[in-house]
């Protein structure tokens, strides 16, 4: 398979599960600030500015925006083209990178990402605004239909796989971004007196946690109504039955990647396959203690930086251009050389007129 | 006569009709096809419609159009009535066209080598020299089979009388052969009733045609030649042709950057690593091919490719240079060509042609700007070019200027009435609009030609241009056995 071909593959899949989870992220916080009406002000900027430290990059709101609520955070992750995490971009990007591999996926497929791409384009921020909760449940069906129809009609090939640990990649890296920003929350509190209408207040938050990631009936499943942080960090690092827990995902992207490579357990053929093989391990020899001890901010930093670490490696290996080394009697042969044509192909420059 | 052509004005004064004869009765090979369209309602035709927009919209099969400040993608309007050619008059087609491509080829042979005709003054030679796409770099060097125009899409008119001229050689990139494949699908989606009385001769085998050439003209020994689509991405025009031949056809669609040179050997870049290439079917220009030889910067292209090309390592298709063979005017020098070379009469005519770079020929052109068709000798897709009849005083006095300015490069001919053929304006009337013909000849160990080709249909009223950037539409094209 071409490199680009499964870069394309690894990224169109990579951005369809970042707009979910985008969509999952101010799905949650509409509920949860319903649920917390009674007690505090829905448009305070603490509801909200939270949702901006997860995808990523604060200062590059507050450049835009004079203050975090309800109507700026949702414009900046939904449509805001110049984040490029919001949903708008993210489908934009899956878009352009499907389009660039359209003969290497199935039709349907295609269609899918299209359809999404304009439905967006057709949803006014004032519609956004009326009826959140119908406009996230889209995204979140568009993306489980990609992903469903993928899982259906594509071959189990290497592009499948790719498909899978771009997937997988990025869903252990939100699922890690979302507990971050809450774990001053589940952290435990020492010396705070034991207060009715705070520990409501918590459970509110934990349960709105468990929700953005379709894991509160799950989690119920294992562990009826006992809803504690630590419960609820173990389910969400480190269960392993759970499709959008931590472990699972690195476990699913390390399985494809092992595919590819021919690696097996205790045989790594690769950085990449080492690294991941590194953090599976961790993350099933790790218990909720040694998160605390290490420090739970701490602890999923480094996660997300193992993460970022394996994602460097895959583009390193498979995607990355080997550039080949120059005999000297090409240079010889050749006029001057001056590097290899490389980056996306120049926007005026494909518009030769055609024949 | 039936219900839908009941209101339909062929003008026979003014124009040849594909359908209609000078009486008003259909021809006889659309005789069957006119009966059948009378049984439609008006409500059949909006359903068969929608039907072909869902399947275009459905594939994606949309380009470009440039101008503006980001590409619009637009569904290429496609028309429902087909245009059918009966078998005598396409046996002739075909024969012209293949006299016409052999002696093409000769000729860019020739050029870039001996330059013998150039030394019997058959051609001026500044005129050849001096064309845009001559490249220079490439005398002496011999494409594997001696072949440089492997894939070919000549433009077809009739003129008032119905006789087949030959307008223009697309001798560099040709597109519009998607187009052919699937309004033959979707007619047959839409109107599977029509094609029961006929014996439609298929193209499906088009890409099976394609690859099997470009395998022949590989140049290494490998017995299962890689061949690859290069593309310049997905924001060209024809964007969703590449994708659809390379998939059709089964090879890879790269782009410049999935290919590499290495020791003068082509390589795409693979999760697996370099993989040897053999033959490229590459839609992107000269111009772009090799930042090392042609514009430097170029993003589209390979460095190192064309240094491969020339020790043989890999086969280029079409051919470094043809572009200088479809100059618009060398064109007008295409009959002499195949005098010179096969010492046969041309089959299919020219259109005549007068030269700005001839001194008779540029007065004439000035002073009869409002009844030419003045085209820039290397432009395509009906850019740079002004259509007399439908243009104001102060357009033609600025053509004219850079018509004086530089006159090599600037060619006039008559405004031809090309012949019309009925199509849907929207789903309730029927109007004569005008079309041209483009068959794609591929040529591998030898010319062949898949019966059928591209009709292009000018669907804006009275509009000369069938040109899909400037409005135009198509139709499927029906060879017929009778």
């Amino acid at each position: 398979m071409l490199s680009r071909v499964a870069e394309s593959l690894f990224w169109m899949s990579r951005y369809v599960e970042r707009a979910e989870n985008t969509a999952r992220f101010l799905e949650v916080n509409f509920n949860l600030l319903l649920d917390l009406n009674d007690i505090t002000e829905i448009d305070h900027p603490n509801y909200w500015s939270p949702l901006i430290r997860v995808t990523g990059d604060p200062a590059n709101f507050t450049e835009r925006y004079a203050e975090y609520n309800a109507h700026t955070v949702t414009d900046y992750l939904v449509f805001n083209r110049q984040n490029s995490f919001s949903i708008n971009s993210s489908i934009g990007l899956a878009r352009e990178n499907a389009r660039s591999i359209i003969d290497s996926i199935s039709s349907e497929m295609w269609e899918q990402v299209n359809n999404l791409y304009h439905f967006l384009q057709s949803v006014t921020p004032q519609q956004v605004h009326n009826d959140p909760f119908s406009f996230y449940r889209e995204i979140k069906n568009a993306s489980h239909l990609f992903q469903g129809i993928t899982d259906n009609i594509f071959s189990r090939t290497e592009e499948w796989d790719f498909i899978q640990i771009g997937k997988y990649l990025e869903r252990a890296d939100n699922t890690a971004r979302l507990i971050d920003v809450k774990y001053h929350m589940l952290m435990p509190k020492e010396g705070r007196e034991h207060d009715p209408v705070l520990d409501s207040f918590d459970t509110i938050q934990w349960m709105a946690v468990l929700k953005s990631c379709s894991a509160l009936e799950a989690f119920r499943k294992v562990y009826l109504s006992k809803i504690d942080p630590e419960n609820i960090l173990w389910f969400l690092v480190l269960d392993r039955t759970f499709p959008r827990s931590i472990a699972f995902s690195v476990c699913a992207a390390q399985e494809a990647l092992w595919r590819i490579s021919g690696s097996s357990r205790h045989r790594y053929a690769n950085n990449a396959d080492r690294l991941i093989g590194k953090m599976e391990a961790e993350l099933s020899y790790t218990s909720v203690e040694d998160m605390y001890r290490k420090g739970l901010h701490y602890y999923l930093e480094e996660i997300e930086i193992g993460l970022n670490r394996i994602g460097e490696q895959i583009h390193l290996l498979y995607f990355a251009y080997h550039t080949p080394k120059i005999e000297p009697h090409d240079i010889a042969e050749a006029l001057p050389f001056t590097g290899l044509a490389g980056g996306r192909a120049n926007w005026s420059q494909s518009q030769q007129q055609q024949q | 006569m039936i219900s839908l052509f009941e209101r339909y004005d062929a003008c026979p004064n003014r124009f040849f009709d594909e359908v209609l004869a000078p009486d008003g009765k259909p021809r006889g090979h659309y005789d069957k096809m006119v009966h059948r369209f009378g049984q439609f309602s008006l409500d059949d035709i909006r359903t068969r419609r929608q039907i072909v927009n869902i399947f275009f919209r459905n594939q994606g099969i949309t380009f470009t159009v440039y101008g503006v400040e980001e590409g619009i993608e637009r569904i290429f309007p496609f028309d429902l009535i087909p245009r059918i050619i009966p078998s005598h008059e396409w046996a002739n087609i075909e024969k012209g066209l293949i006299q016409r491509i052999t002696a093409l080829n000769e000729f860019l042979a020739d050029i870039y080598s001996n330059q013998k005709i150039l030394k019997d003054r058959v051609l001026p030679a500044e005129l050849v020299l001096g064309s845009k796409h001559f490249r220079r770099e490439f005398v002496g060097i011999k494409p594997p089979l001696g072949v440089y125009i492997h894939v070919t899409g000549s433009d077809i008119i009739r003129d008032a009388d119905g006789h087949y001229l030959v307008l223009e050689d697309n001798l560099r990139t040709p597109s519009g052969v998607s187009y052919m494949l699937q309004n033959r699908q979707a007619l047959k989606r839409a109107f599977p009733v029509l094609f029961d009385r006929y014996k439609v001769r298929p193209i499906d085998n088009y890409p099976q045609e394609l690859l099997r050439t470009l395998q022949e003209i590989s140049p290494t020994s490998r017995p299962e030649p890689n061949v690859v689509l290069l593309t310049p991405g997905i924001y060209n025009s024809a964007y969703f042709e590449h994708s659809f031949l390379a998939r059709q056809m089964g090879v890879e669609l790269c782009e410049g950057r999935d290919l590499v040179v290495n020791n003068n050997k082509v390589y795409t870049r693979t999760t697996r690593g370099l993989q040897r290439v053999d033959v490229i079917y590459r839609r992107v220009d000269d111009d772009y091919l090799d930042p090392l030889v042609f514009r430097p910067d170029s993003k589209l292209g390979v460095a190192g490719l064309i240094n491969a090309y020339r020790k043989g390592n890999v086969a280029l298709a079409n051919a470094i240079g043809t572009g200088v063979a479809d100059d618009k005017v060398i064109y007008s020098f295409v009959p002499k060509i195949i005098r010179y070379y096969l010492g046969e009469e041309p089959i299919l005519d020219n259109v005549d042609t007068w030269l700005a770079s001839n001194p008779k020929d540029l007065k004439y052109i000035l002073e009869n700007l409002e009844k030419l068709v003045v085209k820039a000798a290397n432009e395509s897709g009906g850019y740079g070019m002004l259509v007399g009849p439908e243009s104001t005083l102060e357009e033609r006095e600025r053509f004219a200027e850079k018509i004086v300015a530089n006159p090599r490069n600037y060619i006039a001919q008559p405004t031809i009435s090309l012949s019309r053929h009925p199509s849907f304006f929207n789903d309730s009337d029927l109007g004569g609009c005008h079309i041209d013909l483009r068959p794609y000849v591929l040529y591998g160990k030898s010319p062949t030609i898949v019966p059928g080709g591209l009709t292009r249909v000018a669907l804006k009223r009275g509009s000369l241009v069938v040109n899909s950037s400037q409005g135009g539409g198509s139709k499927d094209t029906w060879v017929i056995d009778e």
